[in-house]
């Protein structure tokens, strides 16, 4: 083919490719794929959509009085076990880190023995074994088991980042903050970590999401979070599809809403300094 | 400056070797005995050990043998005499080391409030003072990122000014600015000499240690190879060494 050809073609096409609109059909033929896929998937299933039937689970109104349905209940309970797993994770992830790069021999072996026990064996083995074996012993109801296993698991990929992001401060700002004579204390409170928390906002963000996830879990120590709600309106319903995609869709929408806030404080950092 | 009245010995040290865990000896067995108010130039090709020894000062480096007293407190594994030596030994350093999350004013009130436990209005009085003196009142409410190197350095002087310390180290102050923003800062340097600060001063700006510089140290290897007054070292070097690096760096 002779270049001019080329070139020519180029000049026509390009602004076409590179139109934000090229984006938006893209995206709308994948769509369009994806929905026919499913659509062929599930008529070759022959199964039955009844979408109309989905609505009373979310909410529904009763004599001029808005009834909140069993997801949203279970959103509820998700969202207060996310909440407090979440204060606990990033505690126990920042205290690891911090006793990580401590002084003190047993400090580190502390830390490290947390570290490889939690990352190298499964999420629900520590959930069963929290709620089976410890739950009984130290009498606390299977919610606290719950959260105290999230919180455990996310905590120690937690303390990864938080190394990382405190290893990641110039060496020039701790010995400054030696100089002036500030105690350990104030120089993780004042110069260390609010530095650090600029790195590690994205990666502690993707944690948070799994952490909302990985929550799902609590149903097999029949918790009534969004998960196990699921479970049981598809075991009455049958409308299995239906339910799962509404409670994927659920945790979407809160991953989402949780990404875009840390976007919004990842950028107000940004600008700070 | 020759003829300034100098005080006791205000910083002590015997004899102090430091070994790298790479097997690099810094310091092997250096000694110095420093006055107050007296402005220490140390001069000497790079890997000399100078570097080293200031950040022995105030304890940011171990060293292995020997001891250090600066006025009167031993620098040891105590975690308070540490500590103290610290309050009382401003240090800045090549490459500024702000505080980017601060402003100006904050960094300079920061371990005025945190370490003298100053209030907010107090720090702020003594850093506006401060920030006068080294020129820059105007930018108390700017951050680091938005000043020249120049005025960076000078932050970073009157942040270690703040904690009125007794003795006051400088490595490689001006190494890392542009020429024309070397003058401000030795300005700066020059002042605080005048008033009888006590300096110890690593540099390579001859200019500054003939005019201000009661003695001078140049060291070779971890050790003094001669020191004396600085007409003695610039114009009349005794040791071959020393004639080499004069001459080189003349």
């Amino acid at each position: 083919m002779p270049p001019v050809n080329n070139k020519r073609s180029r000049r026509i096409w390009f602004p076409v490719i590179h139109s934000p609109w090229s984006d938006v059909i893209k995206f709308l033929l994948v769509l369009a794929a994806l929905t026919w896929l499913l659509y062929r998937g599930t008529e070759s299933l022959g199964y039955n959509w009844q979408w109309h039937r989905v609505s009373r689970y979310i909410v529904s109104v009763k004599d001029g009085q808005v009834i909140f349905g069993p997801l949203i209940q279970g959103l509820l309970v998700t969202l207060r076990i996310c909440g407090w797993s979440l204060v606990f994770s990033f505690t126990f992830g920042l205290l690891t880190a911090l006793l990580r790069m401590s002084d003190s021999v047993v400090g580190r072996g502390v830390a490290r023995c947390y570290l490889e026990l939690i990352r190298n064996t499964p999420l629900l083995v520590q959930l069963f074994f929290l709620y089976f074996v410890v739950a009984p012993v130290l009498n606390i109801d299977r919610f606290t088991a719950g959260v105290l296993a999230l919180s455990l698991f996310e905590g120690a990929y937690a303390s990864e980042i938080f190394r990382a992001g405190i290893v990641s401060v110039a060496r020039g700002q701790w010995e400054a903050a030696h100089s002036l004579g500030l105690s350990t204390f104030n120089l993780y409170r004042y110069i260390i970590l609010p530095q650090a928390t600029r790195y590690v906002l994205p990666p502690l963000t993707s944690q948070a999401v799994a952490l909302i996830k990985d929550s799902a879990l609590v149903s097999t120590i029949a918790i009534y979070d969004l998960t196990m709600q699921g479970q049981v309106i598809i075991s009455e319903t049958f409308l299995t599809f239906e339910i799962w995609f509404t409670v994927a869709a659920i945790y979407l929408v809160l991953t989402v809403i949780l990404s875009t806030m840390a976007d919004i404080m990842a950028y107000r950092l940004k600008t700070i300094s | 400056m020759q003829g300034k009245e100098l005080g006791d010995y205000i910083i002590e040290v015997e004899r102090i070797r430091k070994t790298f865990p790479n097997g690099i000896q810094a310091l092997y067995d250096f000694s110095a005995r420093i006055r107050r108010s007296e402005v220490v130039v140390i001069i000497g090709p790079s890997g000399a050990g100078k570097s080293t020894f200031l950040r022995c000062l105030n304890g940011l480096e171990d060293f292995d043998s020997g001891t250090i007293t600066i006025d009167g407190i031993r620098l040891d594994d105590n975690k308070e005499n540490r500590l103290e030596i610290r309050k009382e030994v401003g240090m800045v350093f090549q490459l500024f080391n702000l505080f980017p999350h601060m402003t100006v004013l904050e960094n300079v009130n920061l371990a005025q409030m945190l370490v003298r436990k100053k209030n907010h209005d107090e720090a702020t009085k003594v850093t506006m003072s401060l920030l006068e003196k080294v020129g820059i009142p105007d930018k108390a409410q700017s951050y680091p990122s938005q000043l020249s190197g120049g005025q960076q350095q000078r932050v970073a002087i009157a942040r270690a000014l703040a904690m009125v310390p007794k003795v006051m180290l400088f490595d490689e102050a001006t190494s890392a600015l542009d020429p024309e923003m070397i003058g401000e800062v030795l300005d700066v340097m020059k002042t605080l000499a005048q008033e009888g600060m006590t300096m110890v001063v690593v540099t390579h700006e001859m200019g500054f240690a003939r005019e201000v510089g009661d003695r001078v140290i140049f060291m070779d290897e971890g050790r003094t190879v001669e020191e004396g007054s600085v007409e003695q070292i610039f114009s009349n070097p005794q040791k071959e060494r020393t004639k080499q690096f004069i001459g080189q760096i003349l």
